[in-house]
């Protein structure tokens, strides 16, 4: 079944979703008031594009929303994508959904109004940003990490270097650790490849690992690493737009947060907005400004800025001053391997965030949640267990699991269960499974 | 420049509205078996002069503007005590310029302090016109002047202006027509709603409906020598208290508290502070009281809790004498004659979101001293303070205690001792009442020379009508054109 997908506004994240979306095999029409950003998208990807006002009939029309399986109203202009999915809605399309700017749109009860005039879902991309971010802040030791089963199943990443007990050291060694019985090394990223690690993987110095484990166990992993927990208080944030005002919003209950912005009309309204934070006007660019307001004593350090160069130089001369935790702001696809590599702790990427939002409203139904990681083209998929096929008729040495895949965890009721060759699902389980791109047929065979 | 011509129109349709609440006063007259003529010939005096002003100005347009607005507010007042004095005069009760003057303008100033030396000895139908110019300086002459003057076809947004230069802008309606009706719908209501509890209380109807129309204006006029210190109920004296805290409180509050918009009532910094303050002060003040012995917790509590929202809403009503109990708890209350009630209330003073305003601004001082680059806003209600307004309001509090320095100069000179001194002008320019010194809360005004009592009546004028707008006539730049 083709699944006819219409996105309206072909700016970075129309563009991203684009991407993402015709990887899948989805026929996508894209709408754009531009004719020159549209022939840069055809010759790119095999998409059909349409010129033109996405609030128009006309050009709705000429999108053929009416056999659309799913509207995404995504421009820069939040009346724009409203009036977009609205009319989309109303003209036949299937799934309607907005990216809105306006926060207090997403309220429950506010986005009921919404749902009421038929658009199905809003997304902010920003307001998803700063939730990644808290998230990265409560759990600062690691890189990135993934909530699976609201929380029961958590998967981290984490940069090792050399002094980690952990290097040099081979898969089926780590095991005799006692705590490896509830933690598994699942994927590991060395020189922008993605390893599905078996037990003659030798772990190497930078190598970028993945642990699975259940929310109680994931503080072990600190205990492996040969790290303590650090709490964090201090957050210091550079940038003023509504993200950084956003993501300081979420903090300042929690934590003391020092904002650091250069237009001062700007900061004077970012001052009114905060309850508890420090909004302090000067040029982020300008170390000794930032080391005079306690830049030493932060122990993270959010580098929001629109400009993702800013971003990454002011996240390694945090890191020099001895910040404990960096997240910088990367708009830019190109910056993504390399801050990595050069020693930025953490990433945010406005677009990868929201795109992966928006695919796991896609694949409602078939998959339960998905997840990417920054610059690969792996993901985490979630699939549920529903049905009586043969998955769990046997155990999963027998399933012929492709190589470019892995079951990294399952969540059986309550229980988290880290599977091994001779697990066998049942139904009703969940599957995380960590997949390469090419993976995705096969396990669409498997789970269907 | 200034068009004389207008004013004149509003200041005939005021004297009207003065006639017209007078003839109550009458009727008591008639009712106790006194003259009537004193009050008679006032309210009809005050008519014809009225009538002649209106119609000889009604053919002029309606062009108010800043300048006017200020002219009119200070004018409205020198017309009304000028007016209101006459049913002393004329009845010969209080003789002499100085002293009707005084007792007229502590009415209408809602001050509360008076020359008379036996209150319960004059005429019903006096008392009862004294308490009515406490309830017309009330709510202040611009909301009474606001609820009537549209009907005239007259805009009133620069009176507001000109009454209220503080940074509250709460609108209860976006007419201020409406806005105005409704806060003296308020006004109106709570007066009848102290009256009948008054009444259900013990006091007899006249001496009800007098204390209830000074309890509401937080002016203090009683009509018994030991004021509410006459009544020994605990019912009358927290009623008292109750209606005493609400007209102390700004008169949106209470509006949107009515309507159930308690979100509304919660959000405001200033009614927090206030409610807070009283509570803790009276907390404070229990202690000595209950320390000086003979009196039950209820009884001293009660005292206690009393005297500070009698001071702090400058309402000045007495149960008791707060100067009995030594010089700290004389000196406490002394301080609390330059608190204030609310903005928005019919309390005189400073008021507490000036209090609020200075406090958090220079609280927040500390924090830009240690971070220079640092932007810190001062929020009051959910809304940032500019600058512009926080220079206007410590320029305020630095005037409010300037004149305050140097109006006890005067009266030193004049040859009274300085705890007098300061207590008479601290009590008349916050429009409390009671004072320190000679003029405690027992004692009266009386002994004070003419002079001294003109200028106490100038500095309670100053006070009611927020300083800025008196001083501002002396100003050149009111007068030049540029």
């Amino acid at each position: 079944m083709g699944m006819n997908i219409v996105i309206a506004g072909a700016g970075d994240m129309g563009y991203h979703l684009a991407t993402q979306l015709s990887y899948d095999n989805k026929d996508i029409i894209l709408i754009d008031t531009d004719r020159e950003v549209l022939d840069y998208v055809s010759s790119k990807l095999d998409v059909l594009t349409v010129q033109g006002d996405a609030t128009s009939f006309e050009v709705l029309q000429r999108a053929n929303v009416e056999n659309a399986s799913m509207v995404l109203a995504v421009t820069t202009s939040e009346k724009t994508n409203i009036v977009t999915a609205l009319l989309a809605k109303q003209l036949g399309a299937k799934r309607v959904m907005a990216r809105v700017r306006n926060h207090s749109y997403l309220e429950a009860d506010n986005l009921a109004y919404f749902n009421n005039l038929g658009i199905d879902n809003l997304i902010s991309p920003t307001m998803l940003c700063s939730r990644e971010i808290y998230n990265m802040i409560e759990n600062s030791s690691f890189t990135e990490i993934f909530d699976f089963g609201g929380g029961k199943l958590n998967i981290v990443g984490v940069t090792l270097d050399q002094s980690n007990p952990l290097v040099n050291q081979r898969i089926m060694d780590t095991k005799s650790n006692p705590i490896f019985e509830d933690i598994r090394i699942i994927a590991i990223l060395r020189d922008q490849k993605t390893i599905i690690p078996r037990g003659s993987t030798i772990i190497r110095n930078m190598d970028h690992v993945f642990f699975v484990s259940n929310k109680k166990n994931t503080e072990n992993i600190l205990e492996i690493l040969g790290q303590k927990k650090v709490e964090v208080k201090n957050i210091m944030i550079i940038g003023g737009d509504d993200m950084a005002l956003t993501t300081a919003l979420r903090l300042e209950g929690k934590y003391r947060v020092t904002l650091v912005n250069k237009d001062k009309e700007r900061c004077k309204w970012l001052a009114e907005n905060l309850k508890n934070s420090l909004v302090i006007n000067g040029d982020y660019k300008n170390i000794e400004l930032l080391i005079e307001e306690g830049l030493e004593q932060m122990d993270a350090f959010l580098a929001l800025t629109e400009s993702s160069e800013t971003n990454i130089i002011t996240s390694l001369s945090a890191k020099n001053h001895g910040v404990y935790k960096t997240i910088a702001h990367v708009d830019t696809r190109e910056y993504i391997h390399i801050s990595h590599s050069i020693g930025v702790d953490s990433l945010i990427n406005k677009k990868l965030v929201a795109a992966n939002e928006i695919s796991r409203y896609l694949k409602k139904g078939s998959v339960d949640a998905v997840s990417g990681i920054y610059g690969v083209d792996a993901e985490f998929i979630q699939y549920s267990i529903c049905k009586n096929n043969r998955v769990i008729k046997n155990p999963l040495r027998d399933l012929h699991f492709p190589d470019s895949a892995i079951i990294a965890g399952v969540i059986r009721g309550e229980e988290v269960l880290i599977p091994d060759g001779d697990f066998q699902l049942a139904l009703n389980d969940k599957a995380i499974v960590f997949a390469l791109p090419d993976a995705k047929t096969a396990l669409e065979k498997i789970f269907h | 420049m200034i068009h004389f011509k207008a004013i004149g129109k509003i200041m005939g349709a005021l004297l009207v509205l003065i006639a017209l609440l007078m003839l109550p006063g009458i009727g008591f007259s008639i009712h106790y078996g006194e003259d009537p003529w004193p009050v008679l010939t006032s309210s009809v005096i005050a008519m014809i002069i009225g009538v002649v002003l209106f119609l000889s100005f009604s053919k002029q347009d309606q062009n108010i503007r800043k300048r006017e607005g200020y002219l009119i507010v200070a004018i409205s007042w020198l017309f009304m005590a000028g007016f209101g004095m006459l049913p002393y005069i004329l009845s010969k009760e209080i003789t002499g310029f100085a002293d009707a003057l005084f007792e007229t303008m502590s009415g209408l100033t809602t001050t509360g302090a008076s020359i008379l030396t036996d209150i319960e000895a004059m005429p019903k139908g006096l008392l009862f016109w004294r308490s009515m110019t406490q309830w017309i300086g009330g709510l202040g002459i611009i909301v009474l002047t606001v609820a009537i003057f549209p009907l005239l076809g007259i805009g009133g947004i620069e009176l507001f202006v000109a009454e209220s230069p503080g940074p509250t802008s709460d609108k209860v309606h976006p007419r201020i027509s409406e806005t105005a009706k409704r806060l003296w719908y308020v006004y109106v209501g709570l007066t009848i709603a102290a009256m009948l509890l008054y009444w259900a209380g013990g006091m007899t109807f006249f001496d009800a409906i007098n204390h209830a129309l000074t309890t509401l204006a937080t002016g203090g006029f009683s009509t018994k020598n030991n004021s509410l210190a006459f009544y020994d109920s605990a019912f009358i004296q927290y009623t008292a208290i109750f209606f005493m805290f609400l007209a102390g409180t700004n008169f949106t509050v209470i509006y949107f508290g009515l309507v159930g918009k308690f979100k509304i009532v919660l959000q405001s910094d200033e009614f927090k502070t206030y409610a807070f303050s009283l509570i803790a002060i009276a907390l404070v003040l229990y202690y000595p009281i209950m320390a000086s012995g003979g009196v039950s917790n209820e009884l001293a509590f009660r005292k206690s809790l009393f005297q500070v929202v009698s001071i702090i809403t400058t309402t000045g009503f007495v149960t008791d004498d707060y100067t009995q109990y030594g010089e700290g708890v004389t000196f406490i209350c002394f301080m609390l004659l330059f608190i204030g009630g609310s903005a928005g209330s019919t309390a005189g003073g400073i008021k507490f979101v000036r209090h609020l305003t200075f406090i958090k601004n220079s609280w927040l001082e500390f924090k830009r001293l240690v971070h220079p680059r640092a932007i810190v806003p001062l929020m009051i209600n959910g809304d940032r303070v500019t600058g512009r307004i926080i220079t206007h309001i410590m320029n305020f509090l630095l005037i409010y205690l300037l004149t305050f320095v140097m109006g006890s100069l005067v009266l030193s000179i004049m040859g009274y001792d300085l705890m007098t001194s300061f207590g008479a002008v601290a009590t008349s320019l916050g429009n409390v009442g009671p004072g320190i010194g000679k003029v405690g809360p027992v004692d009266n005004f009386a002994f004070f020379s003419p002079g001294a009592k003109i200028f106490l009546s100038l500095i309670m004028l100053l006070g009611r009508l927020e300083l800025f707008t008196i001083l501002i006539l002396f100003t050149p730049f009111f007068w030049r054109a540029n």
